[in-house]
């Protein structure tokens, strides 16, 4: 359903992407994984449209996305959530999902979209008039989820969830991830925790310095020689 | 010092602290959610002004029933000058935003303040309906009607806008947008609507405060600065993004230079509320109730 | 480049000779007097620029080191004290004032909006209160006015002029103005360096307000009678901003072409269309901040180099050389 073909990309003058194709299917969860700055996050701002790729098409469900403005994308079904989460810290959870829920076609369906969201993160349920801001880091993190779900994606863009979490929560929201996309969600998920992120993925990219160097099914990945010595020691 | 006379200076304090808040919520607001700080607010204050002004001596229209449509025309206006001026900057990372905007700000004061000049001259002028002059009398004070109905105004505007700001999608648009606008878009949320929207949103509210004004005081070509220095105080004091801490501060400042009129000198009556400024800036710079941005 | 330096130096020898000489070469008094004018503004736009253009700090209250320096001057001068002392004294008690707000925003690291409408508030202040302490207007003393004499006002502002500009040009040629502008363009970057951001600023400032108070001094030597709080109203805030700006903010000849131009225009615009030049100003300003950032001389060099492309295309040369770029920083 997304399709990226030889995109460049770059800030300024620093080109940092140079000829990354990766795709994701329909209902599939795909990792990308590699080095700090490698160009992870700048690929997911490519496919929000945060960033305008200088060469090279994205892809999704067959429209061409390169000129479209990053909030159209959002509507199409594309949603991100970004390194760090960046909830609102001003505004109260329920505010937050409310706001996850801006779309049309979201906002339709918010309220049963928001039930289903506590059901899944029920620690958000009991936390909804609190202000984001004194969340915790976990906390925080599902909230970010959260919001991202309320915008009802086709495709979720996850960047590093399970970063400066403890081991059990990293667990915890991998779990929920791996739910996410049972429930038809496609998912393309960037990682530093390289095993659990390949153990879960049914494929996955490597990325280094602005390059895909390598894809294959996580199992595949993880047994790779050059993978496991690079990024699980 | 008689106690009507302290009553006096607070209640006109109170009266035109109302304004300078209501004033200064429109800059606060542009300024909060574009980060484009507009020097040229008290010229667009001003504008509404003089519409009010025409409407009334041209035709007839009451001033308070007027405000509608000063606000209107202030809407026009603002997207005028966004569109041709200010969305031009607001792709600039935030620190040469604000001082590119500065610059275009105080070059559009100066345009309009001297466009204001060869519109009415540079007399002083005032609305002045037939209720102009009743005061109301309470144990010794004196409240011109106008003021007061002025101050209630001011009060219906920023509950408004709290209301705005914090029930409705759009409002909550416009503060996660502020707050985060990249996060905003990727919620779907089309950032520059928002900008355009509360850039708007701000020039309306200057509208109405200079419609108030020249019903309560006077409207002259060059107190734009005057009040855009007002509304900078106030914004200063009562920190970005808070509109009860813009009223308080508004209040404050009101009453503080009432005070110095009383007790040093008419003339220093605006000496005052800018030294106050100077120290808040200084010691203070998130604003006396405001919390530390970022 | 050496030798595009020394045809500039020549020129501006040749330059000031010639402005030297014009008075000798029975020039009308109100071509004199136009000419000061522009000594003036020139040293008022340069004096804006070294803390406006190399710092990057927006000062929209120049008027305040203005005004106080025509007040120092005329006060002192009035009062019987020797020329080069009151200009001297002139220059200096801006300095003291500028401390007043630079000291504290830049040593807290205020963001520079901050500083910029400190500024503004400090000039209002200043305005305000010589309103009230002196509500009147000031004279040259009367031997002064009852011979008044332009010739020497000439000369001693023209040399006042000459001084103004070697300061800036001797400040961005030095170290201090290349850690100037490194703090300009990236404040931390600077300081990891080991530029010491808030000396750097500091200076710049006080640099600023001495030369911004030697135009004030260099006013009231001038000017026989005004308002003593004129000197201090904001057009004198507003005009440095639009001439450096019109000129090209962050070099040193802007400022000098930006006066230049703006004193012609004015005059020629106040013929035409009277008080309405006040309205083109500010949309000839609004016009050179949102489109041409540089000014009159980025405007210049991108002729330049359109020129030279052409002509190196033409000659099949092997290098296209663009020449010095000095695009301020926005
Ligand atoms: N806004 C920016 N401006 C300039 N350069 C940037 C910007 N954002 C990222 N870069 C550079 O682009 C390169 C790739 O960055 P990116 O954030 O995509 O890496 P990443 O793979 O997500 O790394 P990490 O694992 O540390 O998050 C880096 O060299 C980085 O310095
Ligand atoms: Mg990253």
């Amino acid at each position: 359903m997304l399709e990226l073909e030889g995109v460049n990309a770059g800030y300024k003058d620093l080109q940092v992407l140079w000829g990354v194709s990766l795709r994701v299917g329909e209902g599939e969860l795909v990792a990308l994984v590699g080095p700090n700055g490698a160009g992870k996050t700048t690929t997911l701002r490519i496919i929000s449209g945060l960033l305008k790729p200088t060469a090279g098409s994205v892809r999704f469900l067959g429209r061409q996305l390169d000129k479209e403005p990053a909030h159209r994308i959002v509507e199409m079904g594309i949603v991100q959530v970004p390194e760090g989460g960046r909830v609102f810290t001003g505004m109260s959870v329920q505010e937050n999902l409310e706001l996850g829920a801006f779309t049309a076609r979201a906002r339709k369906e918010k309220e049963q979209t928001m039930k289903w969201v506590y059901q899944l993160f029920p620690r958000l349920e009991e936390r909804r008039h609190q202000r984001a801001g004194t969340l915790s880091g976990g906390e925080r993190q599902m909230l970010a989820i959260g919001r991202a779900l309320m915008a009802k994606p086709r495709l979720l863009l996850l960047d590093e969830p399970s970063f400066g979490l403890a081991p059990i929560l990293v667990e915890q929201i991998f779990e929920m991830i791996a739910e996410i996309n049972r429930q038809g969600v496609a998912v393309l998920l960037v990682e530093q925790n390289v095993r659990a992120a390949l153990e879960l993925a049914q494929r996955a990219y490597v990325i280094e310095n602005g390059r895909i160097v390598g894809e294959g099914s996580g199992d595949a990945l993880l047994s790779f020689e050059s993978v496991r010595s690079a990024y699980l020691g | 010092m008689p106690t009507t006379m302290v009553a006096q200076s607070l209640a006109s304090g109170i009266l035109v602290g109302a304004l300078y808040g209501l004033a200064a919520v429109g800059l606060s607001l542009v300024f909060g959610v574009t980060k484009i700080l507009n020097v040229s607010h008290g010229e667009l204050l001003m504008l509404g002004g003089y519409t009010s002004f025409w409407l009334f001596t041209l035709f007839g229209v009451d001033p308070f029933a007027g405000i509608p449509l000063s606000m209107f025309a202030l809407v026009i206006i603002g997207l005028i000058v966004y569109q041709l001026l200010f969305s031009r900057l607001i792709k600039l990372p935030t620190e040469d935003k604000i001082r590119t905007s500065l610059l275009v700000g105080f070059g559009l004061g100066l345009m309009l303040q001297n466009i204001a000049l060869r519109l009415w001259t540079a007399d002083n002028r005032g609305i002045t309906p037939s209720y102009a002059g009743a005061v109301l009398t309470v144990l010794g004070v004196r409240l011109p009607y106008v003021r007061v109905a002025s101050l209630v105004i001011a009060f219906v505007f920023l509950l408004a806008l709290q209301l705005f700001l914090q029930k409705t999608y759009t409002g909550k648009a416009i503060r996660a947008t502020a707050q985060d606008w990249e996060a905003a878009t990727l919620m779907g949320i089309n950032v520059h609507r928002v900008y355009l929207l509360s850039f708007v949103l701000g020039t309306a509210l200057a509208g109405a405060a200079g419609t108030l004004v020249a019903v309560g005081y006077s409207v002259e070509p060059v107190m734009g600065l005057h009040w855009t220095l007002k509304a900078l105080i106030v914004l200063v004091m009562g920190g970005i993004g808070s509109i009860a801490g813009t009223l308080i501060g508004g209040l404050i400042l009101g009453v503080t230079e009432s005070a110095a009129a009383v007790w040093i000198s008419g003339n220093y009556r605006h000496v005052v509320g800018l030294a106050i400024f100077i120290l808040v800036l200084l010691i203070r710079p998130q604003g006396l109730f405001g919390a530390k941005e970022g | 480049m050496t030798i595009k330096k020394g045809i500039s130096l020549a020129l501006l020898v040749i330059g000031v000779v010639a402005l030297g000489l014009v008075p000798r070469m029975g020039a009308s008094e109100s071509l004199l007097n136009l000419l000061i004018l522009m000594f003036i503004y020139t040293m008022l736009a340069t004096s804006w620029n070294i803390l406006g253009g190399y710092t990057g700090q927006v000062n929209l209250g120049h008027a305040a080191f203005f005004g106080l320096g025509t007040l120092t001057a005329r006060m002192l001068y009035t009062g019987g004290c020797p020329l080069p002392l009151a200009f001297l004294v002139a220059g200096v008690v801006p300095v003291v004032f500028s401390m007043l707000i630079g000291v504290p925003a830049f040593r807290l690291r205020l963001r520079g909006d901050y500083f910029t409408i400190g500024t503004l508030a400090l000039s209002q202040i200043l305005y305000i209160t010589i309103g009230n302490v002196l509500p009147k207007i000031t004279y040259l003393p009367m031997a002064d006015i009852q011979n008044y004499q332009i010739l020497p006002r000439y000369y001693i502002i023209l040399a006042l002029t000459v001084f103004t500009i070697g300061v800036a040009y001797a400040l961005v040629k030095s170290r201090l103005g290349l850690g100037l502008v490194a703090v300009r363009e990236n404040e931390d970057a600077a300081e990891s360096l080991g530029v010491n951001a808030f000396a750097h600023k500091l200076l710049a400032l006080a640099v600023s307000a001495f030369l911004g108070g030697l135009t004030g001094g260099a006013y009231a030597y001038y000017q026989p009678s005004y308002y003593f709080n004129y000197t201090f109203s904001p057009p004198w805030s507003l005009e440095p901003v639009t001439m450096t700006f019109i000129g090209g903010v962050g070099t040193v000849h802007g400022p000098v072409i930006g006066a230049i131009f703006f004193v012609l225009l004015k005059e020629w615009l106040v013929l035409r269309v009277g008080e309405y030049h006040l309205i083109i100003f500010g949309v000839l300003f609004i016009l050179v901040v949102l489109f041409l950032p540089g000014g009159l001389v980025e405007a210049w060099e991108r002729i330049r180099r359109l020129v030279a492309r052409r002509t190196t295309v033409k000659a099949t040369a092997p290098t296209a050389c663009a020449g010095g770029n000095n695009l301020p920083g926005n």
